[in-house]
C-alpha cells in the first residue's frame, strides 16, 4: 500500500511552487484533485512565451497522477460546490496571493467550517501576514529576497537568479509541513492553517550565513569556492563544455588524487600537503588540476575518482540524467505514458520505501474537467442533471 | 502557555555526518520531535565546519542543531552498542547518513535495524541513496549540486552574459543537502503516517533531480536546457545605481505595468510588442533599456513603484537585509539563540502552523550533554 493511500487533498494550487507540493502528496499516494477553470487556466497549462517557445512550462510533471476538475470559484455555486469538497478532503492546499482564498470565501475558517479538521495549506510568495505579504513573486523574486541570489554567484560579479529548483524546493517545504500537520491531526484531531512562505524557504538555504552574519561574521559571493576544501571546482574535460567537479574534502583524498595524478610529489609539496595550505594556494593548484583532467573524458575520470575514495561528479545536463541507469533503478527517473499514446521521461519519487515499491506517477497529465463524472458524481453524490445544470450556469465551468 | 509543537511526542535518533541527515532532522526538531543526535566519541564532524563563530562554534552546526539533544557513543564498543539499541527501542524514527560499507560493522545495516527494531522508521540519507549502481558514491555539496542537474545550468542571466566562458557555477550554501534532507523529513513523516516500521532510502541527488524536474520536462519537450540559452528574453537580474533587482513579468498585466513603470508609451504603442511572443522576439532590445533606464536608478524606489504598479520586482538582499528586513522583523522569523561568542540569530523554519513562527528557544548541545538519555530502561514511545 501507498504511504498516503487514502489521503485526499482539495488542490487549488497554481503556477509551480503549490502545484509541486501537492505532486509529490500524490506520488506517495494521495489522491489529489486539481480544482481549475476555463476561464483562467493555470498559467503552467497555458503557454509560456517569456521561456521563447509556445508549449507549456512544468505542467505536465506537476499535473501527472492528479484529477482534474473544473470549477469556477467566481460563481457563488462555485465556491458552494469548492466547499463540498473540500469537505470531503483531508488537505486544501492553495497558492494565490495572500488574501485571495478569504476574497473568494474560502478563508480558513470557512474551510474548517466545511471540515472541522481540515489541514489548510497556503504557499505564497512572503507569508500570510506582513507588510510584504501581498507582494507579487515568482521564484527568482524569492531567491532575491530570501539572500540565496545575493550570495550565489561569482566573487567578482552579480547576483545570480534563482529558477524552478526554488519554486519546487517551496513545494516539497510544504509537503513536508503538510504531513507534520496531518500527524498533528492525528494525535489531536486538530486541523490547522499551514502557512509557507517562499522567500522564507530562500533565506532558510542560507540559514547558516545567516548565523555567521548575525555574529559579524562577512558573508559574500565565492563562485564554486568552499571555506575549507581545496582542490574545490569545476574542472576541464577533454569534450566540449563537459565539466567535471571535484571536491576534495580532506588530506587522504588530496593524496590519493595526486597519486591518480601520477604526481606523488603533489601530496608532500608544502604549498599543497595541508588543507590550509591548499586553499591559501588554490590559484596555483586549479591550473594542475585542469591540466591534468582535461587530457580524458568526464566519464573515465569521475569514475576512477569515486574509485579512489574522491568525491567527484559530471556537471550532468537532463540528458545525462534521464538516462542514467542508477536514477532509473531507483525509480528517480521514470517514463509515463501521456493520454495521446506519447512517452516522456519525468522526475519520479525522492525516496523509496521499503513497505511499498510503487512508481511515482501512474498517469500522465489530466484533461481539463477529465475526472467530474467521478469527483462531483461519486464523491459528491451529485445526479448527472445536477451537474449539467452546474455547466449550463457556468459555476463548473 | 506555549500550544504543543505538531510533532510532540515523537522521538528521533539521529546518525549524521553531513548536512542532509542534520537538516532532515533539524526540520523534525523545530516541528517539536524530540532528536537526539548519536555521535561519535568528539562529535559530529559537522561542529568543525567553518565558517566558526567568535568562541569556535561552527555556524552551520549551530543552525541545524539549535534545540537538538546530544549523547555520544562508539558503536564499535559492545557497551555502546547495547546502549544505543535501548535507545533505537524508545524512539520512532532513525536517521543514518553512515556510509554503506560501515553500516554493518556499527550494526547499522537494515537487515539489522528491521529485525531487532521492527517499529521504527529507519531513515537512510545518503548522497546517491542506498540502491542502484552508484549507492557507494561519495558526495560532496558541490558534486551532488551537479549530480542533480541544476548546476549545469547555473549561471544564467546577467552573470551567463558577464562570463560566458567560465564553467558552471553552484548554489550559494548547503543548498543541494538541504533539498535532501527536506525531501528525506518528507518522506521519513510519510513513512510514519502509513504506520509500522520500514526502511526509506533517501537520496540528495534524487531530492535535486525532483526539483529540478523543469529541465526533465523540458528534454521531455526535445530540448535541453543550457545556462547560456534558459535566460529570461527580459528582466532577471537588473543592476540598480545602488545595487541589484530582480525583475520578472510573465502576465499580460505585469507588462502592462511594467510599459507604465518606464513611461515607455512607445512599446505601448508598437504592434509588434502587444503579444508575448512578439515581446520576447526583441527581448535583447527590451532589456537594454531596462537595464539603462534602471542603472540610474536606487533599488528602494524602483521596487516600490513596481510593487505599486503589480509589476514583480525584488531587491536583492544581502544577508544584513535579511535578518533585519521588515517582512522578516514582522514575521518574527530570526530567534536569539545562544552561541560561543554570545548570542546570533537562527531562522525557523519557513512555514508555520499557527500566527507565530515555530520557537527556536535552544542552544546547540554540547557533545555528550544529554548523556543520561543512554541509561533509560528501554520503554517504546507513543508512536505518531
Amino acid at each position: 500500500m501507498t504511504p498516503l493511500s487514502g489521503l485526499r487533498v482539495a488542490d487549488f494550487t497554481v503556477h509551480a511552487a503549490g502545484p509541486f507540493c501537492t505532486h509529490m502528496l500524490s506520488q506517495l499516494g494521495a489522491e489529489v484533485i486539481k480544482v481549475e477553470t476555463a476561464l483562467r487556466p493555470d498559467i503552467f497549462r497555458k503557454s509560456h512565451a517569456v521561456y521563447g517557445r509556445k508549449g507549456p512550462a512544468t505542467f505536465d510533471q506537476v499535473s501527472s497522477n492528479k484529477l482534474s476538475v473544473r470549477l469556477n470559484l467566481k460563481h457563488p455555486d462555485g465556491i458552494a460546490l469548492a466547499k463540498r469538497l473540500v469537505a470531503v478532503s483531508d488537505v486544501a492546499a492553495e497558492s494565490f496571493r495572500a488574501g485571495v482564498m478569504e476574497r473568494l470565501g474560502l478563508s480558513y475558517d470557512d474551510l474548517r467550517a466545511a471540515r472541522p479538521d481540515i489541514v489548510m495549506v497556503s504557499v505564497s510568495s512572503s507569508g500570510q501576514t506582513g507588510p510584504e505579504s501581498h507582494f507579487a513573486g515568482y521564484a527568482p523574486l524569492f531567491g532575491a529576497w530570501g539572500g540565496l541570489g545575493h550570495l550565489s554567484g561569482h566573487a567578482d560579479g552579480p547576483p545570480v537568479e534563482m529558477r524552478h529548483v526554488m519554486d519546487h524546493s517551496v513545494g516539497m517545504n510544504a509537503a513536508l509541513a503538510t504531513m507534520a500537520a496531518l500527524l498533528q491531526r492525528r494525535r489531536t484531531g486538530r486541523g490547522c492553517h499551514v502557512d509557507v512562505a517562499a522567500r522564507e524557504v530562500a533565506s532558510s538555504l542560507v540559514g547558516d550565513a545567516l548565523v555567521a552574519a548575525s555574529a559579524g561574521i562577512t558573508v559574500e559571493r565565492m563562485g564554486n569556492g568552499d571555506l575549507r576544501r581545496a582542490p574545490h571546482g569545476l574542472y576541464p574535460t577533454r569534450d566540449p563544455d563537459r565539466w567535471l567537479a571535484i571536491a576534495v574534502a580532506n588530506d587522504a583524498q588530496w593524496c590519493a588524487l595526486a597519486m591518480l595524478m601520477d604526481q606523488a610529489d603533489l601530496a608532500s609539496d608544502p604549498r599543497y600537503a595541508t588543507e590550509t595550505a591548499r586553499h591559501a594556494n588554490s590559484a596555483t593548484l586549479d591550473p594542475l588540476i585542469a591540466n591534468w583532467s582535461r587530457q580524458s573524458t568526464g566519464e573515465q575520470l569521475a569514475a576512477s575518482l569515486q574509485s579512489a575514495g574522491i568525491p567527484a561528479h559530471l556537471s550532468w545536463a537532463a540528458s545525462d540524467i534521464v538516462s542514467d541507469p542508477h536514477l532509473r533503478a531507483r525509480g528517480a527517473i521514470l517514463d509515463v505514458t501521456e493520454t495521446g499514446g506519447a512517452t516522456r521521461a519525468a522526475v519520479g519519487r525522492v525516496a523509496r520505501f521499503s513497505g511499498d515499491d510503487t512508481p511515482g506517477i501512474t498517469q500522465g497529465t489530466p484533461t481539463l474537467g477529465g475526472a467530474e463524472s467521478y469527483v462531483y458524481g461519486e464523491l459528491l453524490g451529485l445526479s448527472d442533471t445536477d451537474i449539467s445544470a452546474l455547466v449550463a450556469d457556468r459555476a463548473i465551468y | 502557555m506555549t500550544a504543543p509543537k505538531p510533532l510532540a511526542g515523537i522521538r528521533v535518533v539521529e546518525r549524521a555526518t553531513g548536512v542532509a541527515a542534520a537538516q532532515a532532522g533539524r526540520l523534525m526538531c523545530l516541528m517539536g520531535a524530540e532528536v537526539i543526535m548519536a555521535e561519535p566519541p568528539g562529535g559530529s564532524p559537522l561542529r568543525q565546519e567553518p565558517p566558526l563563530l567568535p568562541g569556535s562554534d561552527s555556524a552551520l552546526f549551530t543552525f541545524l542543531a539549535t534545540g537538538k539533544r546530544s549523547v555520544t557513543c562508539d558503536l564499535d564498543q559492545p557497551d555502546d552498542r547495547a546502549a544505543f539499541d535501548t535507545l533505537l527501542a524508545s524512539a520512532d524514527l532513525l536517521i543514518d547518513d553512515t556510509a554503506l560499507a560501515d553500516r554493518a560493522r556499527a550494526g547499522l545495516d537494515q537487515a539489522r535495524i528491521s529485525q531487532r527494531h521492527p517499529h521504527i522508521v529507519h531513515l537512510s540519507v545518503l548522497p546517491f541513496g542506498a540502491y542502484g549502481p552508484k549507492a557507494d558514491w561519495l558526495g560532496e555539496e558541490l558534486t551532488l549540486v551537479h549530480a542533480g542537474g541544476e548546476g549545469f545550468l547555473l549561471p544564467n542571466g546577467l552573470s551567463a552574459d558577464l562570463f560566458p566562458d567560465r564553467p558552471p557555477l553552484k548554489i550559494a550554501g548547503h543548498f543541494a543537502q538541504m533539498q535532501g534532507g527536506v525531501a528525506a523529513a518528507f518522506t521519513g513523516l510519510s513513512a510514519l503516517w502509513a504506520g509500522g516500521g520500514q526502511y526509506v532510502d533517501a537520496s540528495v541527488q534524487d531530492a535535486n533531480v525532483a526539483v529540478g524536474a523543469f529541465a526533465i520536462q523540458r528534454f521531455g519537450d526535445g530540448s535541453v536546457e543550457h545556462r547560456l540559452t534558459r535566460s529570461f528574453r527580459f528582466g532577471g537580474v537588473i543592476e540598480c545605481s545602488d545595487g541589484y533587482v530582480e525583475l520578472l513579468t510573465l502576465e499580460e498585466r505585469q507588462w502592462q505595468g511594467l510599459v507604465k513603470l518606464l513611461e515607455a508609451d512607445d512599446w505601448a504603442a508598437d504592434p509588434d510588442l502587444a503579444d508575448a511572443v512578439g515581446r520576447s522576439a526583441r527581448g535583447d532590445e527590451i532589456n537594454r533599456r531596462i537595464r539603462d533606464w534602471a542603472s540610474h536608478r536606487k533599488v528602494a524606489d524602483l521596487v516600490a513603484a513596481a510593487q505599486e504598479l503589480g509589476v514583480p520586482m525584488a531587491r536583492y538582499n544581502d544577508a544584513a537585509q535579511v535578518l533585519s528586513g521588515a517582512q522578516e522583523t514582522a514575521r518574527g522569523i530570526f530567534h536569539e539563540v545562544a552561541a560561543s561568542g554570545g548570542t546570533v540569530k537562527v531562522q525557523s523554519l519557513p512555514f508555520r502552523f499557527d500566527p507565530d513562527a515555530l520557537p527556536v528557544d535552544c542552544p546547540a548541545p554540547a557533545p555528550g550533554a544529554d548523556q543520561s538519555l543512554l541509561e533509560e530502561p528501554a520503554q517504546r514511545r507513543a508512536s505518531a
